[in-house]
C-alpha cells in the first residue's frame, strides 16, 4: 500500500482543444507538449500532493473532448470527486457548449462533485470571452472558477492544490459522522475496501 | 713518536724516565718490524695481479676491433633494408595499380557489355539478365566511367542510363500487363527486378497498388453481409454473428494482402519499405472494414428503436456480442501491424527501425480504422449501459414482487455484472472495459444502496426471535406472510454480506483478465484503478448490511431491556434455579436462529446483544436498592450470563465481566470487603463502585466513603 492518507478523482471534461490534456501535462509533468495530438478515449495520470501535512493523491483523468468518446467518457462521472469544466477564452464556441456538459454532468455526476468551471489560454492575445462572463456563469450555476494557462504555468498549480484543500477538507467533515444511529456502529470493521477512495462516499 | 717528543714527555734525567722512553722505542720498533714483514708480504700477490691485468689489456685490444667489424656489418645491413624496403613499396604500389587498371579494364568491358546487354536482354525478354547487368552497372565504381570518358573513350553513362531507363519503362509496362491479367507470378518475379535496378520505392508503389485493386474487389465481396441488411431488425433472431464474420473476412483479406508484401520485401531485403506499401493498402481495409461497420452499427439501432420502448433486455444480448467481437477483431488486426513490424525490422539499425515503427504506428493512428473501431465501441457502450440498466432494474423488479420461484437478488445482480464485464474486456480495449466496470460498479452501488439498503432499514416485527421474560405476554399467533417477510429480511442481510465479497472477487477476476489487454503501464493502472471501483460498491453492500445489524438489534431493543431490568431486580424469587437460567435460555433462542439464519452475522449480534442487556443492566441497578439477598440473586444472574457470554458470545466477554464485579459488590456480606469483590482487576472505577455499594440499604454512607479502592 502506498503511502498516502487520501485519494481524490479529478476528471476533466470540456470541448476539444481547450487545452485539457495540457493543464495536465503541466501540472504532472511540468510541461507544455506543443502540437499535442488528440486524447483517445480516456487519459490517465497521478500525481501525489501534500496539504497540511498530510500526502494526498490525486488520480487524475484527462478524457477526450470529441463526441465519438462520450459513451466512455460519461463513465468516470459517476466515481469523481472533482469534476474541472474547461473552457478556451479565445473561442466563443467552447464557451457557448458549457450548458450542454453542464447537462451532462447533471445526468452521470455525483450531485455532491466539486465542480470547477476553467478559462483556459489565458496567455493568448485573442481573448473572446470576458473574464466576468467566466465568472458569471460559474457562480449562477454553483462552480469554482479559475483562469489559467497552460503555457504559461499560470494557476496550474494553484488549481489542483485548492481543489485537494477544498476535497480534503469535505472528506474531513463526513469522516466524523459515520453510521449515527442511536446504537453506535456494530460492526468493528472498516468500511473502505481496497483504497480510500470510499471516504467521501458514506 | 719523534726523538724530540720523547724527551717531552719522558724526563730523560733520571733513569726510570729513560728507561720508560727506551720501552717505548723498543715497542715502537717492534710495530715497525711488523708492518714492514705485512708490506713484504703483500708484494708476491700485488705482482700476479698486475700481471693478470697487463694480459688483460692485450685481450681488450681483440675485443675491440671485433667490435668495430661487427658495427660496421650492422650499418651495411641497415643500408641495404632501407633500400629493398623502398623496393617493395614501390612494387606494392605498382601491383594496386595493375589491379585497378585490371578493374577498371574489366569495368569497361562490362560497360560496353552492359549497355549491350541490356538492350539484347530487353529484345530477348531476360529482364532479370538486364536487372544483373543493371545492377552491375551501379556497383561500378564512378572513377572507372570517369576514367573511361577521360580518355577520350565516348561517355559510357549516358547510353547505359539510356538502357536503365528502358528496362525500367520495359519493366513498368510489363508489371501493369501482369497487373491487368491477374498474374501474380508474374507480378512477383517482375517486382524482385525492381531493387536491382535501384527503384525499389517504385516497385514498392506498384506492388502494393496492385495488391490494393486486387484486395478492394476481394474485400467488396468479403464485406457482403449475408442475411442482415442495414434494416435487418426482423433478423436479430438469427443470431448469428454475419456482421462480425463479415468484418473478420475483410480484416483477413486485408491482412493476406499486407502478408504478401512482407515476405517479398524480407525477400528484397527491404523491410523499411512496409509503411509505403501500408500507406496505399490500409485505405482499402479502411473503407471495407467502415462499410461492414456501418452496416451492424444500422442494425444496433435499428433494433433498438424497435425494441427499445419495451424490449427485453435480453434481446440486445446478441448484437451486443456481435459488437464486442466486431471491435475485438479490429483490435486484432492493429496488432497483426504492429507486432509484424516489430518483428520484420528486429535487424535494421536502431535508429531505421523506430522511424518504421513510428511510420506504422503514425498510419495506425491516422487511418478510418480507428475512427471505426472507436465508433464501435462507442455503439457497443451505449448499449451495454442500456442493458445492465434495464437487466438489473428487472432483477430488482422480480426481488420486490415476491412471487414465483424465489431468486436471490444479489446473485442475479452480479451474474449479470459478471457477463458484462467479461464481454466489455472481450472487446479487446482497456478503454472499453474501463468503462464497462465504471458502469458495473456504479450499477451495483445502486442496487446495494437504493434497493438493498432501503429494505434492510426497516425489518419486519420480531425478525428474530427473543422470549420476552416472564410473566411472557400471550405470544400473537405468527401471521404466515410474516414469517415469509422475516425469512426474506434475513435472507437480504446475508444478500448484503455476500454481495461485498462477490464485489471484491469480480474486482480481481477483472483485473487478472483484463491484464492481457494492457500494452503499457499506464493501461494498466487505468484499468486497476477502475477495478478498484467495486470496491466502493462493496463498501456500500457492507454499509447496507451495517444499517441490518442496526435496525435488528433496534428491533431485539425492548426485550433486551426488559431481560436487563428483570437481571437488575431485587427482589428474589422461589424457583431461582429456574429464574437464574431464563435469561440465558432466551439467549440461547436468538443465538439458535441467527446461527441457522444469520450464519455470518450471527456471533457480532449475540455479542452486541449481551453488550446490550450488560449494558442497560448497569444503568437500571443504579436506580435500584438491594439489601443482601437481592444483591446475591442478581450476582447470581450476573455471573450466568457471563459465563453463557464466555461460550456463547466471546466479543461481550469484557462488558460482562464488569457486570459481574458490579454484581459482586451488591452481594458483598460488609462494604470492607469491596476490594475483594474488584478482584482480580478492577474494571470499575472508584467513583462507580462507591454508587454501586450505596444501592446496598444496609451499608453506611461513612462506611463506604471511607474504603481505600
Amino acid at each position: 500500500m502506498e503511502d498516502y492518507k487520501f485519494l481524490f478523482k479529478v476528471v476533466l471534461v470540456g470541448n476539444a482543444g481547450v487545452g485539457k490534456t495540457c493543464l495536465v501535462r503541466r501540472f504532472t509533468q511540468g510541461l507544455f507538449p506543443p502540437g499535442q495530438g488528440a486524447t483517445i478515449g480516456v487519459d490517465f495520470m497521478i500525481k501525489t500532493v501534500e496539504v497540511d501535512g498530510e500526502k494526498v493523491k490525486l488520480q487524475i483523468w484527462d478524457t477526450a473532448g470529441q463526441e465519438r468518446f462520450r459513451s466512455i467518457t460519461q463513465s468516470y462521472y459517476r466515481s469523481a470527486h472533482a469534476l474541472i469544466l474547461v473552457y478556451d477564452i479565445s473561442c466563443q464556441p467552447t464557451f457557448d457548449c458549457l450548458p450542454d456538459w453542464l447537462r451532462e454532468i447533471e445526468e452521470y455526476a455525483n450531485n455532491k462533485v466539486l465542480r470547477i468551471l476553467v478559462g483556459n489560454k489565458t496567455d493568448r492575445e485573442d481573448r473572446e470571452i470576458p473574464r466576468h462572463i467566466g465568472e458569471d456563469f460559474a457562480q449562477r450555476h454553483g462552480m469554482y472558477f479559475l483562469e489559467t494557462s497552460a503555457k504559461e504555468a499560470e494557476n496550474v498549480e494553484r488549481l489542483f492544490m485548492e481543489i485537494a484543500v477544498e476535497l480534503m477538507e469535505q472528506a474531513k467533515c463526513k469522516e466524523l459522522p459515520k453510521y449515527d444511529g442511536s446504537l453506535g456502529p456494530i460492526n468493528g470493521k472498516t468500511t473502505s475496501v481496497g483504497d480510500s477512495s470510499c471516504c467521501l462516499r458514506s | 713518536m719523534s726523538l724530540t717528543l720523547l724527551l717531552e714527555k719522558y724526563d730523560v734525567s733520571t733513569e726510570d724516565g729513560l728507561q720508560k722512553a727506551l720501552n717505548e722505542i723498543e715497542k715502537e720498533e717492534s710495530d715497525v718490524n711488523e708492518a714492514l714483514s705485512n708490506a713484504l708480504s703483500r708484494a708476491c700477490s700485488l705482482e700476479g695481479k698486475l700481471r693478470t691485468a697487463s694480459q688483460a689489456y692485450t685481450k681488450l685490444g681483440e675485443v675491440k676491433n671485433d667490435a668495430q667489424t661487427a658495427a660496421d656489418m650492422v650499418e651495411k645491413t641497415a643500408v641495404l633494408a632501407r633500400d629493398v624496403s623502398a623496393k617493395v613499396r614501390q612494387l606494392d604500389l605498382a601491383r594496386s595499380r595493375v589491379a585497378e587498371c585490371q578493374r577498371r579494364v574489366h569495368d569497361l568491358i562490362d560497360l560496353q557489355l552492359c549497355s549491350a546487354g541490356v538492350e539484347a536482354a530487353i529484345k530477348a525478354h531476360d529482364y532479370e539478365t538486364a536487372a544483373r547487368h543493371v545492377a552491375r552497372f551501379l556497383s561500378m565504381e564512378p572513377g572507372s566511367v570517369a576514367a573511361a570518358r577521360a580518355r577520350g573513350a565516348p561517355d559510357p553513362r549516358s547510353d547505359m542510363a539510356r538502357a536503365a531507363r528502358t528496362l525500367r519503362d520495359h519493366l513498368v509496362r510489363k508489371f501493369d500487363e501482369a497487373a491487368r491479367k491477374e498474374d501474380d507470378v508474374a507480378v512477383e518475379r517482375l517486382f524482385k527486378l525492381f531493387p536491382q535496378i535501384g527503384q525499389t520505392e517504385e516497385g514498392v508503389d506498384l506492388l502494393a497498388k496492385y495488391l490494393a485493386v486486387q484486395t478492394e474487389s476481394k474485400i467488396r465481396k468479403a464485406s457482403v453481409v449475408e442475411g442482415g441488411g442495414a434494416g435487418g431488425a426482423g433478423g436479430a433472431g438469427g443470431a448469428e454473428a454475419v456482421h462480425a464474420d463479415a468484418l473478420t473476412r475483410v480484416l483477413e483479406a486485408g491482412a493476406g494482402a499486407l502478408q504478401r508484401v512482407r515476405a517479398l520485401l524480407l525477400h528484397a531485403a527491404a523491410p523499411h519499405h512496409f509503411p509505403r506499401a501500408l500507406l496505399v493498402l490500409q485505405p482499402v481495409v479502411c473503407a471495407g472494414a467502415r462499410r461492414v461497420c456501418g452496416s451492424l452499427a444500422a442494425r444496433v439501432r435499428g433494433a433498438g428503436s424497435a425494441g427499445g420502448a419495451g424490449g427485453e433486455a435480453r434481446a440486445a444480448e446478441p448484437q451486443l456480442s456481435e459488437l464486442a467481437l466486431a471491435h475485438s477483431r479490429l483490435q486484432l488486426y492493429l496488432a497483426f501491424l504492429r507486432r509484424n513490424t516489430a518483428s520484420d525490422t528486429a535487424n535494421l539499425p536502431e535508429a531505421e527501425r523506430k522511424s518504421c515503427i513510428e511510420a506504422v504506428e503514425k498510419i495506425i493512428q491516422e487511418s478510418d480504422l480507428m475512427r471505426t473501431a472507436q465508433d464501435l465501441l462507442s455503439h457497443y457502450l451505449e448499449l451495454e449501459r442500456y442493458f445492465l440498466e434495464e437487466s438489473i432494474n428487472k432483477a430488482m423488479k422480480l426481488s420486490a414482487a415476491q412471487t414465483g420461484p424465489p431468486s436471490s437478488l444479489v446473485d442475479d445482480v452480479f451474474f449479470i455484472a459478471r457477463k458484462v464485464i467479461r464481454r466489455g474486456i472481450s472487446t479487446g480495449s482497456v478503454d472499453g472495459a474501463c468503462a464497462v466496470l465504471n458502469e458495473a460498479a456504479a450499477a451495483l452501488e445502486r442496487c446495494a444502496a437504493a434497493s438493498l439498503r432501503r429494505r434492510l432499514a426497516a425489518p419486519p416485527l420480531d425478525p428474530l426471535p427473543l422470549p420476552a421474560p416472564p410473566p411472557a405476554p400471550p405470544a400473537a399467533p405468527d401471521a404466515r406472510d410474516l414469517a415469509a417477510q422475516r425469512a426474506l429480511y434475513l435472507e437480504h442481510i446475508n444478500e448484503a454480506e455476500s454481495g461485498a465479497e462477490w464485489s471484491e472477487r469480480l474486482a480481481s477476476e477483472a483485473v487478472g483478465a483484463g491484464e492481457a489487454l494492457c500494452r503499457c503501464e499506464v493501461e494498466r493502472g487505468k484499468l486497476r484503478s477502475c477495478a478498484a471501483g467495486l470496491g466502493a460498491a462493496a463498501a456500500a453492500f457492507r454499509h447496507a448490511r451495517a444499517v441490518a445489524l442496526a435496525a435488528l438489534r433496534a428491533a431485539l431493543q425492548p426485550r433486551l431491556h426488559a431481560w436487563a431490568a428483570r437481571l437488575a431486580a431485587p427482589d428474589r424469587t422461589e424457583e431461582m434455579e429456574e429464574e437464574v437460567n431464563a435469561l440465558t435460555g432466551a439467549l440461547d433462542v436468538l443465538g439458535e436462529a441467527a446461527r441457522a439464519q444469520l450464519p455470518a452475522a450471527a456471533d457480532e449480534l449475540l455479542a452486541a446483544a449481551v453488550a446490550d442487556v450488560v449494558a442497560r443492566a448497569e444503568h437500571c441497578v443504579l436506580r435500584q436498592h438491594y439489601d443482601r439477598e437481592g444483591g446475591l440473586a442478581v450476582e447470581r444472574r450476573a455471573r450466568r450470563l457471563a459465563a453463557w457470554a464466555g461460550s456463547n458470545a466471546g466479543g461481550a466477554r469484557e462488558r460482562c465481566a464488569r457486570l459481574t464485579q458490579l454484581a459482586a459488590l451488591l452481594a458483598l456480606e460488609r462494604a470492607a470487603h469491596a476490594h475483594h469483590a474488584l478482584q482480580p482487576a478492577a474494571r470499575l472505577a472508584p467513583a462507580d463502585a462507591r454508587h454501586v455499594l450505596a444501592r446496598r440499604t444496609d451499608f453506611k454512607m461513612e462506611e463506604i466513603k471511607r474504603l481505600k479502592l
